[in-house]
């Protein structure tokens, strides 16, 4: 027999758990349903419209980018920028970004590498900015040539240069010194270099005359393109469907390395990040490392003696890689597009480019920033900053091509073999060039 | 879902017809039920069905995740089939599987006899085995690839004082593959030692001490005694270590990257290069579903010989 109770009765202990489990169930799962209606065209009903920026930066460079974010957002209260790191490091972005796109929910601005943006814009996704660039205060012509060339994709604009950096060689004066060998002017070739190599190798002191990365990824990779370069070579030949290096220019490029490999005048540094190579040489067991400008300020606190000189040559001719960074923009609806360019022009613009520069450890965007006196002050007073300020002027930069990661696997993987003592440069590059072509022949 | 609570709200009220009310009552349970379970079938359908399936159609696609996918069948299977690098690649994880699982399994069971006295500080010890399991693996390949650099690595500091020459370690394409074993065995085998622990400390004492009345040595006390009450860890262990290590991952993205010269690509590395480095996400996904098939069949197979097992057991 059922007896009505009275309504004010406790609840059982299982209607409880019931509908508490229900509502706990109800409240779990609200967020992924709502997830899925967003539907807004970019700006909020009061005009003011928010993006969001993934730098993928850390320490200072975070520090930095927070305060012309801060600045920006005082400055223009109609845009807000929220700027994070992603919760990636710039290292991950890639993978970060791809899977957002997928997802469907992604950025307004996002941190891209440079070889990685012709494959991230593929997507229909990304915002043409094309139209936005011929605007008289942005000054796209005043940005270094491979700063733009970086950034375009197939003749279109696709974001705006983030950062830029060459290679020059870092030398250790001590190691220099003490065997009595006079440090490199700059006007040097790549016989000497790996000759000096030799050396200032001592494998009693555990002393190296160079380092290069043996991971096998793009920082082993974008070392030997300006060997290639010089030697008259090419990442990609004219018809895009070979590369344009199997050829004297490509194999001269890995007889080099394999010297090197063969001399054990290489710290190979076969952990990915290159971290330990670079504390090798700040740490003066290394005489000479080619690197970027970034290296600088942890050279300066590791109170390294360096001195930096250009890269050597064949030909005499001066030639480096730039190898720069992209702020790649998505299309999350025009005014939000629109924001992110006036906030890009913003962030690249004469001040805070030069902010950006000095206290980053990178080097200016545009040529105009590289003659004013706050920049040439800074170059002034950093030891070994000059020659890559000055290697802005004559530094190229990678195609940016769909198929680059294809061709920078197998490259890679030979460059390892030279650093690694195993096989000859003929082998390795015939090797490298069958897998490369195979892969830039199929579209 | 809210009409599940509707119906659970009107079972409160009074019935009097007594069918309806065992219908309603079944009804009500059901749904009382289902209000307790919901949480779990969201988190696994959501994070374990949904994936499963949407992998499985990626896999019959060529597509990069960036633009839109083309349905291409399981030619992604058939090229897979032929090569090469995902070739190397299985026999990587079939060689490191191959060493780590017995490797793992009978240092476990070595350590946890000799843990399974009464010594001084025997709690200490017993911690001490455990707490590189505890160690994250991204941790302890950053921690080993230092240990382990061929030029300034604490290894070869001490084998130069043994008068060995110096090994090339992670730079070395015919040891890599090895050293990542020696390193999933230093945290593994703490694993392998705690199931193996709780085991012996279950072995009934009458039974050992029956043993040796009956004369048995330590040997055949082992042998007859310890060994078969020790089996049903065993095969958990094997069960579990093999699943594991044939989806090793993490320590090899930390320390070796799949180098040198591509001597430690195992299945899953595979795959994510595959998916993310040269955005083959289609080609990937096929590749992870032959390893997921490959699971498959070994954990039915397992069951199967378990359950022949179990017959034989009860037949006794």
């Amino acid at each position: 027999m059922t007896v009505r109770q009275p309504s004010g009765r406790m609840p059982t202990r299982r209607e409880l758990l019931r509908n508490g489990l229900g509502l706990a169930a109800l409240a779990g799962m609200s967020p992924l349903l709502g997830a899925c209606g967003s539907d807004d065209d970019g700006a909020s009903a009061d005009g003011t419209v928010t993006i969001t920026m993934w730098h993928g930066q850390e320490n200072q460079g975070k520090d930095t980018l927070d305060k012309i974010v801060a600045a920006f957002n005082a400055k223009n209260p109609k845009i807000k920028v929220n700027a994070s790191s992603g919760g990636v490091l710039a290292d991950s972005m890639l993978q970060k970004i791809t899977t957002a796109l997928a997802s469907g929910k992604y950025p307004d601005i996002a941190y891209i590498f440079g070889p990685d943006i012709a494959n991230v814009a593929r997507s229909p996704k990304v915002a043409n900015l094309q139209p936005f660039i011929t605007q008289p205060d942005v000054n796209w012509d005043d940005y270094y040539p491979a700063a733009r060339d970086a950034v375009t994709v197939d003749g279109k604009v696709r974001g705006f240069p983030a950062l830029i950096d060459n290679l020059c060689v870092a030398y250790n004066k001590k190691i220099f010194a003490a065997a009595g060998v006079p440090e490199p002017t700059g006007d040097w070739t790549w016989d000497e270099y790996v000759a000096t190599a030799k050396r200032l190798t001592d494998p009693a002191k555990g002393t190296f005359g160079t380092g290069w990365p043996a991971a096998g990824d793009e920082d082993c990779v974008w070392r030997i393109y300006p060997l290639i370069w010089d030697l008259g070579g090419s990442i990609v030949d004219g018809s895009g469907k070979k590369i344009g290096f199997d050829n004297d220019s490509g194999l001269k490029a890995l007889q080099v390395v394999h010297q090197l490999g063969a001399d054990k005048s290489v710290y190979a540094d076969t952990k990915p990040g290159s971290d330990q190579m670079y504390q090798v040489f700040t740490s003066g067991k290394m005489a000479m490392i080619p690197t970027g400008p970034w290296e600088l300020p942890v050279f300066i606190e590791a109170k390294s003696d360096y001195g930096v000189v250009p890269l050597p040559t064949f030909s005499g001719k001066r030639v480096t890689i730039a190898g720069p960074d992209t702020w790649t923009v998505f299309d999350n609806g025009k005014a939000k597009v629109k924001a992110a360019v006036e906030f890009l022009k913003f962030l690249t613009s004469g001040d805070q480019d030069v902010q950006w520069a000095t206290e980053a450890g990178s080097l200016p965007l545009r040529k105009s920033t590289a003659n004013l006196a706050e920049w040439k002050q800074h170059v002034d007073t950093t030891v070994g900053l000059k020659p890559f300020s000055d290697a802005l002027a004559y530094a190229k930069t990678r195609p940016t091509i769909r198929k680059y990661p294809q061709i920078s696997e197998p490259l890679g993987q030979a460059i390892v073999k030279m650093l690694l003592g195993q096989g000859t440069p003929e082998g390795a590059l015939s090797e490298l060039a069958k897998n490369a072509n195979a892969a830039l022949a199929t579209p | 879902m809210k009409t599940q609570f509707r119906v659970a709200v009107v079972n409160r009220e009074p019935v009097r017809d007594p069918a309806r009310s065992l219908r309603r009552r079944r009804y009500g349970e059901a749904s009382t039920a289902w209000s307790y379970v919901l949480p779990s079938v969201a988190i696994i359908l959501g994070l374990g069905i949904v994936p499963m399936v949407w992998s499985l159609v990626l896999s019959l696609q060529s597509s990069d995740l960036i633009t839109p996918a083309q349905w291409v069948g399981l030619k992604n299977y058939e090229t897979l089939s032929h090569d090469p690098n995902f070739r190397a690649a299985v026999g990587h994880t079939l060689i490191y599987t191959a060493l780590f699982v017995p490797l793992s399994i009978a240092g476990g069971l070595g350590l946890a006899l000799l843990l399974n006295r009464k010594v001084r500080l025997i709690g200490l010890y017993r911690t001490l085995v455990f707490v590189p399991f505890v160690v994250s693996a991204t941790a302890q390949g950053v921690l080993f690839s230092f240990i382990f650099d061929s030029h300034f690595g604490l290894a070869n500091a001490v084998l130069h004082w043994f008068d060995i020459p110096a090994q090339g370690f992670f730079a070395d394409k015919s040891q890599a593959l090895y050293l990542l074993v020696l390193i999933a065995l230093w945290s593994g085998v703490g694993f392998c030692v705690v199931v193996y622990l709780a085991g012996l400390q279950d072995i009934p004492a009458e039974l050992v001490e029956a043993a040796s009345i009956d004369g048995a040595g330590r040997g055949a006390t082992f042998r007859f005694v310890v060994w078969p009450a020790l089996r049903p860890m065993t095969v958990f262990l094997l069960i579990w270590e093999t699943l594991q290590s044939l989806q090793v991952f993490d320590m090899v993205f930390v320390t070796t990257r799949g180098g040198p010269l591509e001597s430690t690509t195992v299945v899953v590395f595979f795959v994510w290069q595959q998916a993310f480095e040269v955005f083959n996400a289609g080609y990937a996904a096929a590749g992870a579903y032959v390893l997921a098939f490959g699971l498959l069949v070994l954990s039915i197979g397992i069951r199967l010989i378990r359950r022949g097992d179990e017959r034989k057991v009860s037949r006794r």
